[in-house]
């Protein structure tokens, strides 16, 4: 061997830091792609001959390309994602519907309830007055006004969230498809050779991209592929190479019900409550249909008090039994039903106490009452019209105050995760840098080494000439 | 730890949004001058606020109510004591002649006077307050006397008006307890006023038929009770605009706390907030900076 030896050897050296140059440049060309991680070279010496009569390496060689992972963090991050996922969309719809009940700095339900009876309290003053029936007949429109327009907003809401759930789970269906195509390039191409890095990087980052939009649990195996299972109840959402897919049973247009068939399984219905799906669920069904109720049940109370007194009073000419808004059946959908009664005019509304007093104001002063009664809710009252209203205000402020402290500190814990993971595998441009030059000036070496076994054999055949 | 640039550069934009988030939040809570402007904000002030504010709305609807109710009073005051005024004069009349007059001219003139003031007396117990007429009750679109019979056609419901809440005031005074001395709750006296004129005007006599001296002092005696009757009622009057007033004071001292609680929650402290602003632009300011610098440091400027 002799002289041979040492240009194999540097003929290798050259191979190999090209090679790692090469590590080093798609490092650096990937700084800022998201969910990459850094590779590196792990050189080994190659092995050794005895050529010698000594055991001596034969240069140096590639142990593996590898990347920077952290199986753990990579857990906790999906569990962050989807507590995430599920508090940041949350937040946001519940800060679309702050504005209905914003009376801190628009008037709403609650002035329009006051201005209602004020208009009232007027009429007791001069029960025959034209002007001041009018005004009642107007503040009343007021209010119902107010009372549609947060049951329509509220009602859109809801049916946001119900439109939401296509896309979503459009979404979600398709990253499902690309794990599984992504883990069966990955087996495919590390059955023939190393490590597939940067499908695997992709797939990782798919996992956690899906896992902000439901609650996963994953498993790596040891064919490089990830198994992925939905936390609501456990079912396979991808196994191996083969993607579940979730659908809408649109049966009812106003309320999808939301499917899932697991790879190779059978259809059934879930019941998401984690991560934007379940977050969207919930909005849905729970948490905006908690407030409209709230707002049907005053819109009911309101009705129910003020005809049950209207209706026992007398207008100006004698007529009684008038109710003043439409009569309400249910609390549900009260408030979207909220309105002046048909057959009420200035002339029917019953101010006066007698069939034969048109100017007695006793009934006036009983509506007026209702104001500060215990009325709310009808049937078992424990608030007047205003405290109910108030508390609701109140609610919804703290419900989205809450809101808002949790996404702060969703977005603190995932930083913090961020962090961790880019500490570990995130590119540094100096550390590269160094590799390059450290690399570069191996690369030189190895190229000496070939020039300087060159003179060598030139001198050796010099001697033969 | 490690630390890559990446790292400072993502640590950097989510201080720099931190900050900026508070700095929106100051420049919110000055340039509107609240403190609560959503009710996310301060949930709990905000229940406050608009408790307060809905008993605002409620001490301006009173205030109303007390104004209009005193102006409603001031009217019946009026009336009442021009009744009075009217009364006495008859009475004065009935005093020159309590003895009579054997002149018909006289006669005549004293009962002349006499139809004269009964027909003002009946004008004034008909006074209106805008279209509702003060003493008919709750029957008051159409007026409760008339010239041509002593009937009373309002009626004795005591209208009542709401000053603070669950608190109502009586507002009218009927024409039957005040002219026909008839109706109670209160009752002012027993005397039939208008009777009482038409007794007068029958024993002054007129230029064809003789005084009746007996009657005309049995009228005056009748007269001086009608006009104690006119008095009582007077004083109640009086007694409702005080009670009136002292409502009146009463919702302005609610109205004056409410409104310094409401603005101790609700409006910022300038001063307070434009410290604030202030060392949270400086702490901005160094993060700027200091982002500015280190992310421009790298190692490609060395090699």
């Amino acid at each position: 061997m002799g002289l041979s030896a040492a240009m194999e050897i540097g003929k290798n050296g050259l191979n190999i830091y090209r090679i790692a140059t090469e590590v080093t440049s798609e490092n650096i060309a990937n700084v800022n792609t998201q969910g990459y991680s850094r590779q590196r070279v792990l050189l080994e010496s190659a092995p050794p001959t005895l050529h010698n009569g000594f055991p001596l390496g034969t240069g140096v060689q590639i142990s593996v390309v590898e990347r920077y992972y952290d199986g753990l963090l990579q857990q906790q991050l999906v569990s962050a994602q989807t507590t995430q996922g599920f508090d940041t969309s949350k937040s946001t719809v519940l800060q679309q519907i702050e504005p209905y009940f914003n009376e801190v700095s628009n008037d709403g339900i609650g002035t329009a309830l006051s201005n209602f009876f004020g208009a009232w309290q007027d009429l007791t003053l001069n029960p025959g007055g034209t002007s001041e029936r009018q005004v009642v007949i107007t503040r009343a429109q007021i209010l119902s006004d107010n009372f549609q327009s947060v049951s329509r907003g509220l009602n859109d809401a809801i049916a946001t969230q119900n439109a939401t759930l296509v896309p979503l789970t459009d979404s979600i269906n398709s990253t499902l498809t690309n794990i599984a195509q992504l883990n069966g390039q990955i087996k495919s191409t590390e059955l023939l050779s190393g490590n597939a890095n940067e499908m695997r990087d992709q797939r990782d980052q798919l996992v956690r991209d899906l896992s902000q939009k439901i609650g996963i649990t994953f498993t790596e195996n040891v064919d490089g592929t990830t198994d992925i299972k939905y936390a609501d109840g456990g079912a396979e959402l991808v196994t191996g190479s083969n993607a579940g897919a979730f659908s809408l049973d649109q049966t009812d247009p106003n309320n999808f019900v939301v499917q899932l068939t697991p790879p190779g399984g059978a259809l059934a219905i879930v019941t998401p409550t984690t991560g934007e799906l379940g977050a969207t669920v919930a909005m849905r069904d729970t948490i905006i249909p908690g407030y409209l109720a709230q707002v049907d049940t005053l819109a009911k109370s309101i009705a129910d008090a003020v005809n049950a007194q209207h209706s026992i009073g007398f207008s100006p000419t004698g007529g009684t039994n008038q109710n003043f808004f439409t009569p309400l059946g249910v609390v549900d959908g009260a408030a979207g039903a909220f309105s002046i009664d048909a057959g009420l005019d200035i002339s029917t509304i019953a101010a006066s106490g007698s069939a034969l007093l048109p100017g007695d104001n006793s009934n006036a002063l009983a509506i007026v009452q209702l104001n500060s009664t215990y009325t709310v809710p009808s049937g078992a009252p424990t608030a007047t019209f205003s405290s109910y209203y108030s508390s609701l205000v109140s609610k919804v402020g703290l419900d989205v105050q809450s809101s808002k402290t949790t996404v702060a500190q969703d977005e603190a814990f995932s930083k913090q995760l961020t962090t961790l993971r880019e500490s570990n595998s995130g590119v540094s441009l100096d550390e590269e840098l160094t590799n390059l030059v450290k690399y570069q000036r191996s690369y030189q070496a190895s190229s000496k080494l070939i020039t300087t076994a060159t003179e060598m054999m030139d001198m050796v055949i010099g001697m033969i000439r | 730890m490690r630390v890559t640039a990446n790292m400072s550069s993502d640590n950097a934009i989510y201080n720099l949004q931190q900050g900026r988030a508070k700095l929106d939040k100051l420049q919110n809570q000055i340039s509107s001058g609240q403190n609560v402007n959503t009710p996310s904000d301060d949930p709990i002030s905000s229940r406050l606020l608009l408790e307060i504010g809905d008993k605002l709305r409620a001490i301006d609807q009173r205030s109303s109510n007390i104004n209009k109710a005193t102006s409603w009073l001031q009217f019946t005051s009026t009336s009442v004591d021009g009744m009075s005024d009217v009364v006495n004069l008859a009475r004065k009349v009935a005093g020159t002649l309590n003895t009579g007059s054997d002149d018909p001219a006289i006669r005549q003139s004293a009962h002349d006077q006499l139809v004269d003031l009964k027909k003002q007396l009946i004008d004034m117990a008909n006074t209106q307050f805008g279209d509702q007429y003060i003493f008919a009750g709750a029957d008051n679109a159409t007026p409760p006397f008339s010239i041509t019979n002593n009937n009373y056609d309002g009626d004795g419901t005591q209208l009542s008006i709401e000053v603070a809440q669950n608190s109502v005031q009586p507002l009218n005074v009927t024409g039957d307890r005040l002219l026909k001395g008839i109706g109670a709750n209160p009752t002012y006296g027993t005397t039939d006023i208008l009777e009482t004129f038409d007794n007068l005007i029958a024993a002054v006599g007129d230029n064809t038929t003789p005084s009746d001296v007996d009657a005309i002092s049995q009228a005056a005696l009748d007269l001086q009770s009608g006009a104690r009757q006119l008095n009582i009622a007077t004083s109640d009057i009086l007694a409702r605009t005080t009670r009136l007033d002292n409502m009146s004071k009463l919702n302005e001292k609610n109205r004056n706390t409410l409104l310094s609680i409401s603005t101790r929650v609700q409006e910022v402290d300038y001063a307070k907030l434009g410290v604030e602003l202030s060392n949270q632009k400086l702490a901005f300011e160094a993060s700027l900076s200091t982002t500015a610098k280190v992310t421009q440091l790298s190692l490609l400027d060395y090699l």
